[in-house]
């Protein structure tokens, strides 16, 4: 069993983040380091834990943040009923989804999952009554907590910090439950599992609709923090992408791991954004391919994922520590 | 009265008739043996028996209750477990991590799964690799693993398919012991093997398949005398 400590370290660090840093442009890279962790760890609970890989789930994420953006300006829905409501949507498809993974396996999984979020995208940014359409919604800002109006970014660090542990302790129950071993046990051989009692089936349904709900509680947080929806990155295969990276990089079925793979990849991202965006006209895309090429280099030399790769050189290391 | 039925189970794939008309009861506390040439459906029956096929015909029975139309997962958690022909270890996982999936079956308690699973572990003579990944095990040290991990889902019936194949000679002996142990605890066992000597030394009562069909079901002495099972093995040339 994996122990707890860098878990404990980490979130500790972020918490202590606002009280160290007042710097905004570090407290917002902090605020998505969170997010986008959590964002993964819902991913890992269907991509991770119960091998369902997806490349769709910025569909989720796209209903929360669509589903409190709309009933926030056109009814003054609270955010907080928005988060249910898109839930409750993304668990509805989730089931949908996840019923389809009993019939279709690896490749085809995957593509129907992308078909699935570029199917939301046109929905969004077609139906202009209703979504306004390619034109995006912008989030209302109403002051106070019940309406997520918040200026202060230290008060959102703890916010998505709650989140953020959440995610973390859903996964740990993955990882030591009964459920999870039962879960481990279909991704490894769905039939030997059925064979041994484990009602693979439901399992992996219950578990694809779970990821559902939390990625589009994300969705809602993030949209709320952001303050403005744009369909065509919401429901981007980018997006998905994104989530599944970050899960892949950090240590694909491990608690800890999305946050960490998300960390990588905000923080690389901005800080070579930042150091060559305006390094002129030429160069502009230069820092994605040093983006790529680390991505591409971590990769080749932990394809676990840096989690377990950290883990694997410690314990070859132990023992020249012990008998020292 | 009989534990397990099966009764007329007849299963088409296509043009081939995989089982026809396969009819045989299994006491409570029996050990039976299935034998028959490759192609025989053997492993088709246990796959029906398990869930995992649906029979075209027939009925397979649990103490009167019928298994047949229910969900592997549904036979297992009812009493039946099996092992794959085809090992199938969770190999990214500890070993005793497999054998408590097994366990979890029967309890909601993931501590007692552990010391249950690290029992039977112990019993299979698996213990000293409880904490390795299944993957480094070898093949008899996985046979031994798929029969903890049927045990673990305290199993009325269970169904081997083939315990002694593809193992290496010096690993027979303790596998054919373990067997005999499991049968002499009284638990139910219907077993696969190729091996004659192995079999007709392990099984107080054989039965037959050939082509799909049973040709024999009585004691080793009597199957291996039959002219119907020395024509299949051995085919028409040697029946006199």
């Amino acid at each position: 069993m994996r122990s707890t400590w860098p878990a404990v370290t980490f979130f500790a660090a972020a918490a202590l983040g606002p009280i160290v840093v007042r710097d905004a442009f570090l407290l917002d890279g902090l605020i998505l380091i969170l997010l986008w962790g959590a964002t993964a760890a819902s991913w890992n609970v269907a991509g991770g834990y119960a091998g369902q890989v997806s490349l769709g789930h910025a569909a989720f994420f796209g209903l929360g943040a669509y589903s409190a953006a709309l009933l926030g300006t056109r009814w003054a829905v609270s955010p907080w009923i928005g988060l249910l409501v898109g839930a409750g949507l993304a668990t509805g498809f989730g089931f949908i989804l996840g019923f389809l993974s009993n019939r279709l396996r690896g490749p085809y999984f995957v593509l129907a999952t992308i078909a699935f979020s570029q199917v939301l995208l046109i929905v969004a940014s077609r139906w202009r009554g209703f979504t306004s359409g390619s034109e995006g919604i912008p989030v209302p800002f109403r002051p106070g907590f019940w309406t997520l109006g918040i200026a202060d970014k230290r008060a959102w660090v703890y916010l998505v910090l709650v989140l953020a542990a959440l995610l973390y302790l859903v996964q740990l129950y993955l990882e030591r439950s009964r459920r999870g071993y039962q879960l481990a046990a279909v991704r490894e051989d769905e039939d030997a599992a059925l064979s041994l009692g484990v009602p693979a089936r439901r399992l992996k349904v219950a578990a694809i609709a779970a990821s559902a709900a939390l990625t589009a509680a994300c969705g809602t947080l993030w949209a709320q923090y952001v303050g403005f929806v744009d369909p065509y990155y919401v429901f981007s295969v980018d997006l998905s992408v994104r989530f599944c990276l970050a899960a892949i990089l950090g240590g694909i079925g491990t608690p800890l791991g999305p946050f960490l793979g998300a960390a990588l990849i905000t923080i690389l991202e901005t800080s070579l954004r930042a150091r060559f965006g305006g390094i002129g006209a030429g160069l502009v895309g230069i820092y994605l391919i040093i983006y790529g090429v680390v991505l591409i280099v971590t990769m080749r030399f932990a394809p676990q994922g840096l989690l377990p790769w950290i883990a694997e050189h410690r314990r070859r290391r132990a023992p020249l520590g012990t008998t020292a | 009265m009989s534990l397990l039925s099966v009764a007329g189970i007849t299963k088409r794939f296509g043009g081939v008739t995989a089982n026809r008309d396969v009819t045989f009861d299994v006491a409570r506390g029996e050990l039976v043996g299935i034998i028959g040439p490759n192609g025989s459906g053997k492993s088709t029956l246990f796959e029906i028996i398990s869930g995992f096929y649906r029979p075209d015909a027939g009925e397979v029975r649990l103490d009167g209750g019928p298994l047949t139309g229910l969900s592997p997962d549904r036979v297992c958690r009812l009493g039946v477990a099996r092992t794959f022909q085809k090992l199938r270890p969770f190999a990214g996982l500890t070993v005793v991590d497999n054998v408590m999936v097994g366990a979890l079956t029967r309890t909601r308690d993931v501590r007692h799964a552990r010391s249950r699973a690290r029992e039977l572990l112990d019993r299979v003579g698996l213990g000293e690799k409880a904490d390795a990944h299944a993957r480094t095990l070898s093949t008899g040290q996985r046979k031994r693993l798929e029969l903890a991990r049927a045990l673990a889902t305290e199993p009325r019936v269970l169904l081997l398919d083939e315990v002694t194949g593809g193992v290496d000679q010096r690993s027979i002996p303790g596998l054919v012991q373990l067997v005999r142990d499991l049968h002499r605890g009284g638990l139910t066992l219907l077993v696969i093997e190729h091996n004659m000597r192995v079999i007709t030394a392990v099984a107080p009562r054989i039965v037959a398949l050939y082509l799909g069909e049973k040709i024999a079901d009585g004691t080793p002495d009597a199957v291996t005398r039959d002219p119907r099972v020395v024509d299949a093995y051995l085919g028409q040339a040697y029946t006199r």
